[in-house]
């Protein structure tokens, strides 16, 4: 029995992985204005690349930790926003409002000359 | 002499005109035609949302027509089916189908 | 010989193999009684108007559709603007959808407080408590299909639901989506649900609900019950079908009205990248769930908000579909307390649908 269900549930989970690391072309990264974010693709999901007020890069995956809606920066209001169920979190990607339980997942991310190397936490 | 020369450039002159005419207006047709098409593949390129809608007033008036006909037949039709339901009522209480069994 | 010869000997021939005349004897047996609350009888009904109605757009919506991620919004588009009559088709889907539901509804909350799951219909309401999933999930992913921003971030949003599920959760969603994310997978998935899996289902639930009904005839109400009286009753062929006639009628007409001048709109192709547009809102019937995933603080007594919701939702689930054995003694307090119950229940749902439209 097992062994006839055992393809059967391999063959309708696919295997999907979030990939370990993103490089990109700094380039298009350098001019972007502080407090600002550009968005990257990190496997099927957006990210964030955002440009802090002294200049530093920091990068998020850009969907809300409630139920996995992408979010929006609002640069104004310097706040990240979830439109799915009124979702708010501050700068740093902290949830400060609304239904989210955890803040943004931040990313690693990693100047090399030309590159800009986004990375998993714990991936070396 | 002279005259038909005159003539003869008033005429063709005219002709000129004639046709210049259609053919700027032809030209000026297939420029609109262009410029129209080009919105309409921009539009619909840039088409945030497509509403449907009858294409034509053809079309918008023969859905009307529909309308008011499929709502004339469901009338009549509840009409006729008000009459039949009185009459197998009619006929169940004097019970017409178990008195022709036994 | 004359015609009415032959038909009289090619009806007794096919009698003889399917036993039609037994059928028919039987639809002239079966009665209807008629009391006050008959009104609800015709609901059933109803909806199985509509799902026939589903059944045929549907057929025809899928000779265009495509369900890829770089065609399905395109197909859609191309079904409501070049197809002729194409935007008719798909309001009268999209528009029967939510009548059915609606009718779903109607029949439930009538069956719940008339009580008519009394013994011996237990199976009957259950078999109606999985129509009504089958039902709902069959509007979950339809809603996916046109593939614009509102139905991806619903969809998001509807199959993360699940993974706050203790332990199975995770991969109910993954199931679900066909892989860690919403993504193309997850369209041709829906699609394959939406036209394979749950036809399956729901016929043969129906086939059960319909048999089941058959079997043990119309319940009566308990007011109507208790006052032993002989009870008019009407047989169901043809004097009831009569009846069901005038209101499928009706009903018909008010679709093909609605569809005809209220037709869905479709936005633009759904970006995966793209932020959750303003204004989100899944369709009518999920809006209380929705407010409720709204208001609900991030952390309740050390769990999550979602989680707790989830949570509350199968517990009441659970208690829903064992309802016909919680409510043993249906004349006593304890059946007067789950009508009021059903009330409840109606008022909160109306109130947050409300409340999610402010």
């Amino acid at each position: 029995m097992v062994s006839f269900l055992y393809p059967v549930i391999k063959f309708v989970f696919p295997p999907t992985r979030e990939p370990d690391q993103v490089i990109l072309p700094f380039l298009d990264f350098k001019d972007m204005k502080p407090n600002s974010v550009k968005v990257f693709s990190w496997g099927s999901k957006p990210g964030f690349v955002k440009k802090n007020k002294n200049g530093s890069y920091w990068a998020f995956v850009a969907v809300c930790t409630h139920l996995d809606c992408n979010v929006t920066y609002i640069p104004e209001q310097r706040k990240f926003f979830c439109a799915c169920h009124d979702g708010w979190y501050d700068e740093n990607g902290t949830n400060i409002g609304g239904p989210p339980p955890r803040p943004l997942r931040r990313l690693i991310l990693i100047i090399e000359g030309e590159d800009l190397i986004i990375k998993r936490e714990g991936v070396k | 002499m002279m005259w038909k020369m005159k003539r003869l450039l008033v005429f063709s002159l005219l002709i000129f005109l004639l046709f210049s005419f259609f053919l700027l207006k032809l030209n000026f047709a297939q420029e609109v035609m262009e410029e129209e098409q080009n919105k309409i593949t921009q539009a619909e390129e840039n088409a945030e949302k497509i509403v449907p809608s009858p294409k034509d007033i053809k079309e918008s008036i023969g859905i009307y027509v529909f309308v008011v006909w499929m709502w004339i037949a469901i009338i009549v039709l509840i009409y006729i089916l008000r009459l039949k339901i009185k009459e197998v009522d009619r006929l169940f209480y004097i019970r017409f189908f178990s008195a022709k069994k036994k | 010989m004359n015609l009415l010869g032959k038909k009289k000997r090619a009806q007794s021939w096919f009698d003889e193999r399917f036993g039609i005349s037994g059928i028919v004897k039987f639809l002239r047996e079966k009665k209807i009684p008629q009391h006050k609350h008959s009104l609800w009888y015709y609901t059933g009904s109803a909806i199985m108007l509509f799902f026939v109605i589903q059944v045929i757009t549907g057929f025809m919506l899928v000779f265009y559709y495509n369900p890829t991620l770089a065609e399905a919004n395109k197909s859609v588009g191309r079904i409501m603007t070049e197809i002729p009559m194409g935007w008719i088709i798909r309001s009268i889907h999209s528009w029967s959808s939510s009548f059915m539901i609606a009718f779903v509804f109607i029949h439930l909350l009538s069956i719940w407080i008339t009580k008519a799951y009394r013994k011996p219909r237990e199976l009957t309401w259950m078999s109606g408590v999985f129509l009504l999933c089958v039902t709902l999930a069959f509007g979950f992913t339809g809603y996916l299909l046109p593939w614009d921003d509102l139905s991806l971030s619903a969809t998001k949003v509807g199959t993360d639901i699940p993974r706050s599920i203790p332990i199975v959760g995770v991969w109910v969603t993954k199931l679900l989506r066909g892989g860690e994310d919403v993504t193309g997978d997850t369209l041709t998935r829906f699609f394959g649900f939406h036209v394979c899996i749950l036809p399956v289902f729901i016929f043969i639930l129906l086939a059960v609900h319909v048999y089941l009904i058959q079997k043990q005839g119309m319940s009566l109400p308990l007011a109507v019950e208790s006052k032993k009286e002989k009870i008019q009753e009407l047989p169901f062929w043809p004097n009831f079908v009569y009846r069901e006639s005038v209101v499928w009628l009706i009903l018909l007409g008010i679709l093909f009205t609605v569809a005809i001048f209220l037709p869905p709109s479709l936005d633009k192709s759904a970006d995966l990248m793209a932020p959750a547009p303003e204004g989100i809102r899944p369709e009518w019937y999920f809006l209380f769930l929705f407010q409720a995933l709204k208001i609900f603080p991030a952390k309740i007594l050390f769990i999550n908000g979602d989680t707790f919701i989830v949570i509350l939702i199968l517990v009441e689930f659970l208690l829903f579909f064992f309802l016909p054995f919680l409510d043993n003694k249906p004349a006593e307090i304890k059946g007067k307390f789950i009508t009021f119950l059903a009330y409840v229940t109606i008022v909160y749902a109306v109130v947050m649908t409300v409340w999610s439209l402010l």
